[in-house]
């Protein structure tokens, strides 16, 4: 040992001593512990023998391992082989000590494997030899390192000729692990995993040997075991009691597989069990399915959902099933709404089913996003579900009251936050809209009215909405609705603007400066100018109607002030819009009282006359005869006048009601205009039509702007797409907007199927 | 509308409040009023899109305060941009074929 020099070696000789190390370590678990002095000899015998002069020892060191190895496999293969009751445990006695005993092996041979083996393989490589395919016997079995060839030996002269026993008692032992007899878990673990430790060298294929020759044996037993099982179980059980059952069993066989298996096979074995205990039953939980969505019988429905989710039948079946169930539910729930507060019904209604089936779908179904879809499905149909005939949707119409009611100063006093989450969850149903266009409509209707009679509950909330509107459906949608607060904001400014020009029209002293409207003019005089195509308010086109004298100088002289602020506008005045505070004081006490500017007219005219009849009002106002009838009756409703409200006649009398009473002092009555007729919807959805014919036109010229030329087919689809946020366009509107442009000359048709943009 | 008694009744609001001679009092009008464009034709004879609407072009670029009304000497208003890109061409009012001079511009 004191020099590394190469020397001459007499072979036999020393091979013989090198022999009854490897014995050693190869069996150390039998014949004890190599001592460290004699391990540290052998390593350099070895390296001698290899780099021995005048000629290397190494191939012969090699081949005589390699008979001593196999010699060493023959002898144990022969007392597995013998044992018969024992089989697996001494397989795995001797396997364990064997493997333990290779792995030295191979660090006692590190010279040889890396100067001779290493080598070797390298040249092999050089001249093109392809180790992995070769198969043919002329050819020597390539060299390979000592620690793999001993595993080879192990697999050649032991797996081989045992294995169809091995597997077959390895299949037995499982069998009564599952009816839960008393095993050797180690034994079984370590026959098991001997069969891809043993390939663990390999460069391919490592797990071939244990798929081929054990785990596709125990799929096949796995399988007829729970076909079996399932059967046996479903004749006895109850779909319930069935899955519940198999969800413990199918429980068991993944512990079982981690007891056992390599981990490659825990999924092939869970797959089997679902494929014999579930997908081979699926009508049965089929059949089923339903009767547990009517029952609402969450648990069974959750062990349905855990079974059926990781099979390749899925749980498409469950989605629909509870779509149309919720469908259905809703449906019936929504159509036997009756009462006065419909919209907070209906709003109210649908939330609570939604609350309800996220909740179902969280606790039950994981929130899994296909029933997340699914309920997202079913609450669109029954939003967008078309009553009777009507085209319309009610729901449009029910959330804009909705809303309304919650943006609407009422007695019921609500915190900002409160309002806010309501409206959050109000845009919960607004998502599931066809027709967003038609909530619109009704929102900017109800908006108007709020704004014009001051009776938002705040303009942040105001605000809140509109941001949120905007977000799903984007600036055009809210467009309009932004542009009345801007209208209302501008009227404000407008009034301050117009105070100073009275002030400074009136009167030349000083003193004015601080006069108020009621100083100036007598009453306070407050002027909304709003935008005609913002705001939802049809003119009235002939409007004979006579101001009261005293309202005649305020408004000439706004309409002066405003010509000189403005040019190319005319102004029209919306009386019907337009409301009016009274103060009564021929009563007991003073009264003060909102009502409409008609309202308003007709009690001016008492102020002259204690009574008066019908025509004489008529002819001093000059209003419409059944529009001043509904005004007059709605003054007697009101107890100011005093008339025969059922024969109302042209020659009726009526005169003030001297001995009106009231609890409240200050209060308000109902605008005559703000009750809307029912021809009111049909009118607003020939407004919405026009509406969307616009819209579609706009969106047209905006794609084909950028695209310049495109087919029909594609237009229209990029129509839908860029509309569906608001409405679903029909083909045959887009094809009618289309031939609109084309008239318009904003396109053109190339050919029969292609457009192409006039710029 | 008759304007004959209107002194009497604004002459001397003060006094009006404080005696309350009559029985009802006006105290406050909101009045609201529409105001639109003050043409003769509502409709674009260049984009024969509703001159109370942004024309088609301003529509399709999202661009819904920009659009503003001009009126000629001859007293046809156009949308401004409608108007803009048609003198380019011809300097002549599309309706009256009048040599296009700029009356007024809406605002
Ligand atoms: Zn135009
Ligand atoms: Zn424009
Ligand atoms: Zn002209």
């Amino acid at each position: 040992m004191s020099s590394l020099k190469p020397k001459e070696i007499d072979f036999n000789e020393q091979w013989s001593i090198v022999l009854g190390t490897v014995r050693s370590v190869i069996s150390m678990g039998r014949f004890g512990q190599t001592d460290r002095a004699i391990w540290q000899e052998r390593f350099f015998d070895i390296y001698y023998l290899c780099v021995a002069t005048p000629d290397s020892h190494a191939e012969r060191l090699y081949e005589e391992t390699k008979k001593f190895l196999e010699d060493h496999c023959k002898s144990m293969k022969k007392d597995i082989a013998e044992s018969d009751q024992n089989m697996l445990s001494i397989y795995v006695k001797y396997w364990t000590e064997y493997k333990t005993g290779s792995d030295w092996l191979n660090t006692l041979y590190a010279y040889l494997n890396t100067h001779y083996v290493k080598k070797r393989q390298a040249n092999d490589m050089d001249t093109n030899y392809q180790p992995f395919e070769c198969n043919n016997d002329t050819i020597d079995p390539p060299l390979v390192e000592i620690g793999e060839m001993a595993l080879d030996c192990w697999t050649k002269i032991i797996i081989e000729p045992l294995k169809d026993r091995l597997v077959k008692l390895l299949l037995e032992q499982i069998h009564l692990d599952r009816i839960c007899e008393c095993v050797n878990q180690t034994t079984i673990k370590g026959v098991i995993m001997s069969f891809v430790d043993v390939c663990q060298h390999r460069k391919l294929n490592i797990l071939e040997l244990y798929e081929k020759s054990f785990e596709s044996p125990l799929l096949q037993a796995t399988g007829e075991y729970y076909r079996e099982e399932g059967n046996r179980c479903l004749a006895k059980l109850d779909c319930i009691q069935y899955m519940r059952k198999i969800l413990l069993l199918i429980d068991d066989e993944e512990f079982r597989s981690r007891k056992f298996l390599n981990p490659t096979s825990y999924s092939k074995v869970y797959n089997e069990c679902l494929q014999r205990l579930v997908c081979d039953h699926f009508d049965t939980f089929k059949s089923e399915c339903n009767e547990l969505i009517i029952k609402e019988d969450l648990d069974a429905l959750r062990n349905m959902y855990k079974l059926l989710k990781p099979t390749h039948i899925g749980i498409n079946y469950m989605v629909e099933k509870l779509q149309d169930n919720i469908a259905r539910i809703g449906h019936e729930k929504v159509q036997s709404l009756k009462g006065e507060n419909l919209s907070t019904l209906f709003v109210e209604t649908l939330l609570e089913l939604h609350t309800k089936y996220m909740n179902v779908i969280k606790e039950t179904y994981a929130n899994d996003p296909e029933f997340v879809s699914s309920l997202d499905k079913a609450c669109a149909t029954i939003v967008n579900m078309k009553y009777g005939n009507r085209l319309s949707a009610k729901a449009p119409e029910l959330l804009a009251h909705y809303c309304d009611s919650l943006l609407r100063k009422s007695s019921k006093a609500a915190t900002d936050s409160e309002i806010e989450e309501k409206l959050l969850s109000s845009i919960t149903i607004f998502k599931y809209l066809d027709d967003k266009d038609y909530f619109q409509r009704f929102y900017q209707k109800m908006l108007a009215r709020r704004l014009i009679n001051q009776q938002s509950i705040s303009i942040d909330a105001e605000e809140f909405m509109v941001t949120k509107l905007k977000q799903i459906c984007g600036y055009e949608f809210t467009g309009k609705l932004a542009r009345m607060f801007q209208d209302i904001k501008v009227s404000d400014d407008l009034n301050i603007k117009f105070l100073e020009y009275v002030r400074s029209e009136l009167s030349s002293s000083s003193s004015s400066q601080n006069q108020t409207m009621t100083n100036l003019l007598g009453l306070d005089f407050n002027i909304y100018v709003l935008q005609q195509n913002s705001w939802p308010v049809a003119q009235t086109i002939t409007n004979t109607f006579i101001l009261p004298h005293l309202l005649e100088k305020p408004l000439h002289m706004f309409e002066a002030f405003y010509g000189k602020k403005y040019s190319g506008r005319k102004l029209c005045w919306m009386y019907n819009l337009s409301n009016a505070e009274i103060r009564m004081t021929h009563l007991d006490r003073s009264y003060f009282v909102t009502m409409g500017t008609y309202q308003m007219a007709v009690l001016l005219q008492f102020n002259d006359h204690q009574q008066l009849t019908l025509t004489e009002i008529e002819e001093a106002i000059k209003i419409n005869i059944k529009e001043l009838e509904k005004q007059v009756l709605s003054l007697i409703d009101a107890k100011f006048l005093i008339g025969n409200t059922s024969e109302l006649t042209m020659n009726s009398v009526i005169s003030i009601n001297f001995d009106y009473k009231s609890k409240r002092t200050k209060f308000k009555i109902p605008l005559i205009s703000q009750k809307e007729a029912n021809h009111d919807s049909e009118s607003s959805q020939k407004a919405i039509e026009e509406d969307r014919k616009f819209y579609l036109q706009a969106v047209i010229v905006r794609i084909m702007k950028a695209r310049k030329v495109l087919k029909h087919n594609s237009l229209i689809e990029e129509v839908i797409t860029q509309s569906k946020q608001r409405f679903l366009p029909s083909i045959h509107i887009i094809k009618k907007c289309i031939e609109i442009l084309i008239d318009k000359q904003y396109l053109e048709r190339r050919t029969n199927d292609e457009y192409s943009y006039i710029a | 509308m008759s304007t004959q008694s209107t002194n009497n009744n604004t002459n001397n609001p003060t006094s009006d409040v404080v005696t309350s001679s009559v029985p009802f009092t006006l105290k406050r009008w909101n009045l609201v009023g529409i105001w639109s464009w003050d043409v003769a034709h509502d409709v674009c004879a260049i984009c024969r899109t509703a001159l109370s609407e942004s024309c088609l072009r301003c529509q399709a670029a999202s661009n819904l305060q920009e659009c503003i009304i001009v009126w000629g000497t001859c007293n046809h208003s156009f949308h401004n941009c409608c108007m803009s890109q048609w003198v380019k061409q011809r300097a002549q009012c599309p309706l009256c074929q009048t040599d296009w001079v700029i009356n007024r511009i809406g605002q």
